[in-house]
């Protein structure tokens, strides 16, 4: 038999602006869904570029509060040596306070206050690959000095983990359950307008029409309702975005988060595809399981 | 044509619709099936079309055995029988012309072919200028003439019709059933469950007389109920 595609999107469209009120719902449901999923992709790769970026970092800093000049520039020659290390520069305890008064420019109340001592002076050591951080924090741990006055990569990474993995379970969760909420509600939506539309299907069957020519229409109904409310929903995840990294950049400039960290174009082509899926895959089922009973 | 062989039909244990019913339906013939409500004219349309199975026994239709048609060669087993009902069963998104233009559509007929055929089977129904109205704003007449219309487009072999002037007044009913005829002299087998008395008095067809399930009369050129 021909595939009539015109015929079948023609009354998809008739279906659709005949049962206008039903496509709404369907489509706002996929929207809300593919949206809570979208953000939940946003956050995931935005956390993922602040680890990367972080791992990126090709300093290890060794904090020496209260040792002497003599011991700095003992452990500045030693570590120089090191065959890790690409170059070492001293940060007196002035240095350290106008480089945390240029971070926090805005925001002169955090250090009107603060004198010159309260921050430590310390080494800045570069490595020549940032895979090297957790080899020199090893050395210099053993050359005495403690965890809590290193600061390398590592550790920024497990403090991030340790914050945000609870964060994006919560997320992946609440993704699920929307997921599964939002092909209830599909599938509920679809079953309510060929419920609305039983006889209808009844009399076509009557007249001869193949389950395949029957649910084809209702199929392509599904596919552009999933592309309509994935596709709004998409560009609003990516929107969001904009405005995130936008906010980002003005309110927290201590946070290396960049734009490039979410793949536009690959986020919208998965947001589309998962909506497409739902509504394409929700209507067959239904359909189908409506024929076989009649 | 239509031949049903030691049919049962129960719908429970105390409900026997149909009880060892046999029947021959020639090719080219026009019948009738009357009996009061109840009696197993409706079930007999319905076994015909396939909408059920038989509880025992066999029915041929074109020739092929019913139970042996699986579930997704029933289409094609219906699209060569035509089917009216009482309440029309049309679809009301659709357009007269779109009505009997679907059940061509199912088939995959070019839309040209259907573009010049429905309106000629339009012209034969009377309805050449109300292609365009849905169902809706026809009359009870108007919307059995377009069921007419889209269960006759295809040509089938054979057309059944369950009471179909059963919500129609008697004059409206007169033409319904010269349609009828007239489709039956082109030479397709038409069946017509009824209990309208009258029309079956006045076509003078062969009328099958059920009750309960079995045939009580099965006359050519009868009539309703018995002469005396």
């Amino acid at each position: 038999m021909r595939f009539n595609l015109g015929f079948f999107l023609a009354e998809a469209f008739k279906n659709i602006r005949l049962n206008l009120l039903m496509s709404i719902t369907a489509v706002t449901t996929t929207f809300i869904c593919i949206l809570v999923l979208g953000v939940g992709l946003l956050v995931s790769s935005h956390v993922e570029g602040i680890i990367g970026s972080v791992r990126e970092d090709v300093s290890v800093e060794v904090f020496m509060p209260g040792r002497g000049e003599e011991e700095m520039a003992a452990l500045e020659e030693k570590a120089g040596s090191w065959e890790e290390v690409a170059s070492v520069d001293r940060v007196s305890e002035d240095e350290a306070l106008a480089s945390f008064k240029d971070t926090f420019e805005e925001q002169p109340d955090l250090y009107e206050n603060l004198d010159s001592g309260v921050l430590p002076a310390s080494l800045q050591i570069q490595l020549t690959d940032p895979d090297l951080a957790n080899s020199v924090a090893g050395k210099l741990k053993a050359e005495g000095y403690d965890e809590e006055n290193l600061s390398y990569p590592q550790q920024t990474i497990e403090r991030l983990n340790s914050v945000t993995s609870y964060m994006i379970w919560g997320l992946y969760a609440a993704t699920i359950l929307f997921l599964i909420a939002s092909v209830l509600l599909i599938s509920n939506a679809i079953r309510l307008s060929i419920f609305a539309r039983r006889k209808e299907i009844e009399v076509m069957k009557l007249v001869g029409a193949t389950d395949g020519f029957v649910r084809t229409p209702f199929v392509f109904e599904g596919l552009i309702q999933g592309l309509l409310g994935a596709g709004l929903a998409a560009l609003t995840v990516i929107w969001l975005n904009f405005l995130f990294v936008d906010w980002s950049r003005q309110e927290l400039t201590f946070v290396p988060i960049d734009g490039d960290a979410v793949n536009t174009a690959s986020v919208l082509v998965i947001l589309v595809v998962v909506g497409v899926a739902i509504g394409v895959g929700g209507s067959f089922l239904s359909v189908t399981r409506f024929l076989r009973k009649i | 044509m239509i031949r049903f062989s030691n049919v049962t039909k129960a719908y429970s244990k105390d409900t026997v619709a149909l009880e060892r019913l046999n029947l021959e339906i020639d090719q080219g013939e026009f019948v009738f099936l009357v009996g009061a409500s109840g009696s197993g004219k409706s079930t007999m349309v319905r076994l015909i079309l396939k909408e059920m199975e038989p509880s025992a026994g066999a029915i041929f239709v074109n020739g092929t055995k019913l139970s042996s048609v699986p579930r997704r060669r029933i289409p094609q087993l219906r699209r060569g029988i035509g089917c009216v009902f009482q309440d029309f069963k049309l679809l009301p998104n659709k357009t007269a012309a779109e009505n009997v233009a679907y059940a061509m559509e199912v088939t995959g007929q070019r839309r040209r072919v259907i573009k010049t055929k429905v309106p000629q089977i339009m012209d034969l129904v009377g309805l050449s200028s109300k292609m365009d109205k849905f169902p809706e704003m026809l009359s009870g007449g108007e919307q059995q003439r377009v069921s007419i219309a889209r269960a006759f487009v295809s040509q089938p072999p054979i057309l059944v019709a369950d009471e179909p002037t059963g919500n129609l007044d008697p004059n409206t009913s007169v033409g319904i059933m010269q349609l009828l005829h007239r489709i039956n002299r082109t030479g397709t087998t038409v069946v017509v469950a009824t209990h309208d008395r009258e029309m079956v008095d006045v076509m003078r067809k062969r009328v099958v007389a059920l009750d309960e399930g079995r045939i009580v009369r099965d006359k050519v050129k009868g009539a309703y109920a018995d002469e005396v």
